[in-house]
């Protein structure tokens, strides 16, 4: 028998009265990847996570996680779940540490000693009131809830709001620990560089449609990388028409700039031949391609349009 | 004064302010027109005694429509033009900090003492504006049902009305400004308003303490019978002053202080808890935020409020006793040879017994407003966890929706059988130091039935709660059913032939059999349980059905 994926989206829709924020959505992420889910705001990504969840329930199609239905079986979903919501809510007038027991005590079986050891990793200071916590010191109790129970299956929504950049770092560490020992993470965000640091597979949402799935390292070498090189006097940028691999090279006095994929030799070979001083290389290409995934497609709009 | 702050705060209140003024004309309009049916009413009127009439703030000349004008304002209409000052006053200026929206608002290039002056020009606007829509549609009222209001000067009563109440919202106003805490302003206005309804109710009874009445604000009122005896301006000069003052020391506070962002507002609360001492006492009080489980935590969010309801309560009826005795005599036997017509009309109140003291003073209107103070604000939870958006991290827990919904019940039902031990143990309390000898069985009796009647407030809340997610929609419409409850049984029951209308008041069920004089009323006991049955299933049913919200 083969295992069943972690999360499955089965042709989800969700429906507000007349407006569709999520359309026929559909997903599978396996076991052992971190999955980022990107798109614009509004585009139905917390809709879909509230879905698996049971938040809310689809007006179409089902989700499963570890094959187990988000309606029939929600509580042994979440008992193998962690879950982070977007804009997290707490109490704000217990303590971090009263919060995490009282939901340590809800869900049963949790290890303080791993809350201890969590709170340890992201500096997080439990014995002040919740309420008196700046909004990154309350997204760390958020993910110690997330994490505190091992669970299979990890679902983030914008989990790293508020956080400081060393404590991001720990907790991408930390997930990457979490599915090297073979469980799994859903992230939902709209910050392009964590996704692109952290996830292995990448789908984008926008306006309620999924319109890409796109493994991170096929993405990466699918994309163009841009180089920019310093001549000690001008250069055309003709002289780098029509060598293999080379787009859209331009001028600006003695810095040339072009796009290029794939082997650097016929561009480095004629680089050389004009002297260059210095090059800089940048991986900046995968936030174009996802900001390509963001614009708006007015074709595809003016259709919705027209069937609305 | 800004007029775009002026005008956005007129409108955020209009609805609740138009919705009171609504319900105060159904309540006036029905109340003249169930009067109006009684056959001689004016004549039995005309026979009561002194003692009696002065008892109930009426007086003989203005007939049953004086009687019902009386009524709402020194009753219904002050309840809900307070409670409505109290509570818009309170979130004026703290509500913008508790929402975080003052940090928008503050940060415009205007003045705090600009926008505060916008804010409570707006407040009084929507106060005076209010309470005058209201008394004017009690005149409209009188002349649908044909009701002689002519010789009644509604104007001074508005005056004198309207005053008091902002005298207690300008307060909650002030402290809002000053502190930037919502609950701390509406919590002292509140509870100042409720010690200045049973101060100036009740001590005038007591011969000796008369006078002591008119230190609160309340008593101003109908006190000095403003429908009968016009404007006193002397007594308006004094409480617009003491106005004044309040809202010029809560602009000086709010000009000098630092602003509160969100749910990190310190409260008052928290000052005093700096004081080691007073912590451990708030600490017992309020529950040490019991995190145990489900039902533990949802118990311990009311405990504070439930504790202080409760209690007080028990103080309250156990007052009670020695001080029917204190007045049994200035009543005399006189009442007890009234015809039942007449008790019929003042809602059956016969003050010359200890029972009926006990129903008329207690069981009528404060017990059942304290066991809908509790139950409504516990029935509303399931809500609450929505509009906090806490429900996200609750439902990351294996938990179903039916076990964290059954447990807000159980917190529901534990909170309001407390609330029924204690009313028991005041009533039994009062009865045993005032001598009374009162019936033990139908103690226990009453103290069952208006449990049993504080669940239906409750169980509304839950049903709204439950199936619609919007915690302000479950404390109206609940809040709304045990008004037009009450209403409905004090006004509508007056006439013997509207009995059949009356039976819709869940109030009706908890008091028409008198459980003090006649013990239990098992039917009235399993309409008011079946129809808390029916809503706890409908908010169960519906909480498991729909999308969450938040």
């Amino acid at each position: 028998m083969t295992q069943s994926p972690a999360i499955e989206v089965d042709h989800l829709t969700k429906k507000y009265g007349n407006f569709t924020a999520v359309d026929d959505v559909s997903l599978s992420i396996e076991h052992g990847e971190i999955f980022g889910f990107l798109g614009p705001n509004g585009a139905g990504k917390s809709t879909t996570i509230r879905s698996i969840l049971d938040l809310i329930r689809p007006t179409l199609g089902a989700c499963r996680v570890l094959g187990l239905d988000s309606r029939t079986d929600a509580v042994e979903i979440r008992r193998q779940l962690g879950f982070l919501p977007a804009d997290l809510a707490l109490y704000p007038n217990l303590t971090g540490r009263r919060t995490i027991q009282y939901l340590a005590n809800l869900r049963g079986g949790v290890d303080m000693a791993r809350v201890d050891q969590l709170a340890q990793r992201f500096d997080a200071d439990l014995d002040r009131k919740v309420g008196e916590y700046s909004s990154g010191n309350r997204q760390k109790v958020g993910l110690i809830l997330a994490f505190m129970h091992n669970p299979r299956v990890v679902i983030l929504d914008e989990p790293i709001t508020g956080l400081d950049p060393l404590v991001q770092l720990e907790f991408h560490t930390l997930m990457r620990e979490h599915v090297n020992a073979g469980n799994t993470v859903f992230l939902s965000s709209h910050t392009l560089s964590e996704v692109e640091r952290v996830a292995d597979r990448v789908g984008f949402i926008r306006r309620g449609h999924l319109i890409a799935v796109e493994r991170m390292s096929e993405l990466r070498e699918k994309s163009l990388r841009r180089i920019t090189l310093e001549f000690p006097q001008p250069v055309p940028a003709s002289a780098f028409d029509g060598l293999e691999g080379v787009h859209d090279a331009t001028a600006e006095g003695a810095t040339v700039t072009a796009r290029y994929e794939g082997a650097m030799g016929p561009l480095l070979a004629v680089a050389t031949a004009h002297g260059v001083l210095s090059l800089s290389t940048a991986s900046v290409d995968l936030d174009e391609i996802f900001l390509e995934f963001y614009k708006e497609d007015p074709a595809q709009d003016s259709a919705e349009g027209n069937a609305a | 004064m800004l007029r775009t702050v002026y005008l956005k705060s007129l409108r955020d209140r209009l609805l609740g302010v138009s919705v009171g003024v609504v319900a105060l004309f159904l309540t006036a309009w029905m109340g003249l027109w169930a009067y109006s049916g009684v056959d001689g009413a004016d004549t039995y009127l005309a026979s009561m005694p002194d003692a009696f009439v002065d008892l109930l703030g009426i007086t003989r000349e203005s007939g049953t429509a004086g009687l019902m004008m009386s009524m709402m304002f020194s009753f219904m209409g002050a309840f809900v033009l307070g409670g409505l000052a109290v509570s818009i006053g309170a979130s004026a200026i703290a509500g913008e900090e508790r929402d975080g929206t003052m940090n928008v608002l503050a940060t415009a290039p205007r003045s705090r003492a600009r926008l505060h002056a916008s804010k409570a020009a707006a407040y009084l606007t929507l106060v005076i504006v209010g309470s005058a829509a209201a008394s004017a549609s009690y005149w409209v009222a009188a002349q649908l049902v044909g009701a002689d209001v002519g010789t009644l000067n509604l104007t001074a009563a508005t005056v004198h009305l309207t005053v008091v109440m902002l005298v207690y919202g300008i307060l909650a106003f002030a402290i809002g400004a000053a502190t930037g805490n919502r609950a701390t302003a509406s919590g002292i206005a509140t509870g100042l308003l409720i010690v200045s309804f049973l101060g100036a109710g009740l001590l005038p009874l007591v011969s000796g303490w008369e006078n002591v009445a008119k230190i609160f604000p309340w008593y101003y009122i109908d006190g000095p019978s403003p429908l009968i005896n016009g404007t006193n301006w002397a007594q308006i000069g004094i409480l617009a002053a003491v106005c004044v003052a309040l809202l010029v020391v809560g602009g000086i506070a709010f000009r000098r202080r630092d602003l509160q962002a969100g749910a990190a507002a310190s409260s008052f609360a928290d000052r005093l808890r700096a004081n080691p001492r007073i912590a451990e006492v708030m600490d017992r009080v309020r529950g040490s935020g019991s995190t145990r489980g489900l039902v533990s935590k949802a118990i311990s969010d009311k405990q504070g409020v439930a504790l202080l309801a409760a209690y007080g309560l028990l103080l309250l009826t156990l007052l009670m006793g020695p001080m029917f005795n204190a007045l049994a005599g200035s009543l005399g036997d006189v009442v007890a040879s009234m015809p039942d017509a007449v008790l019929a009309m003042v809602g059956f109140a016969d003050y010359s017994t200890p029972t009926g003291w006990y129903h008329g003073e207690v069981l009528s209107i404060t017990g059942p407003a304290v066991f809908a103070i509790v139950t409504i604000g516990t029935g509303v939870a399931l809500a609450t966890e929505e509009r906090k958006r806490t429900i996200s991290v609750i439902l990351g827990a294996p938990v179903s929706r039916l076990r964290i919904a059954a447990s807000k019940l159980t917190a529901l039902v534990m909170l309001t059988v407390l609330c029924g031990v204690l009313l028991f143990a005041g009533i039994w309390l009062g009865d045993l130091i005032g001598g009374l000898n009162m019936d033990v069985g139908n103690i226990v009796a009453a103290a069952t039935l208006q449990a049993a009647l504080g669940l239906v407030f409750g169980t509304v809340a839950f049903a709204v709660a439950g199936c619609s997610g919007r915690s302000n929609a479950a404390v109206w419409t609940a809040t709304g059913v045990a008004l037009a409850g009450w209403a409905i049984n004090t006004f509508v029951t007056v006439n013997p032939e509207l009995d059949w209308l009356a039976k819709i008041s869940p109030f009706y069920w908890a008091l028409h059999l008198h459980p003090l004089d006649n013990g239990m009323d098992w039917t009235a006991l399993a309409v008011l349980t079946g129809a808390s049955a029916v809503l706890a299933v409908a908010g169960l049913v519906g909480y498991g059905r729909r999308d969450l919200r938040g």
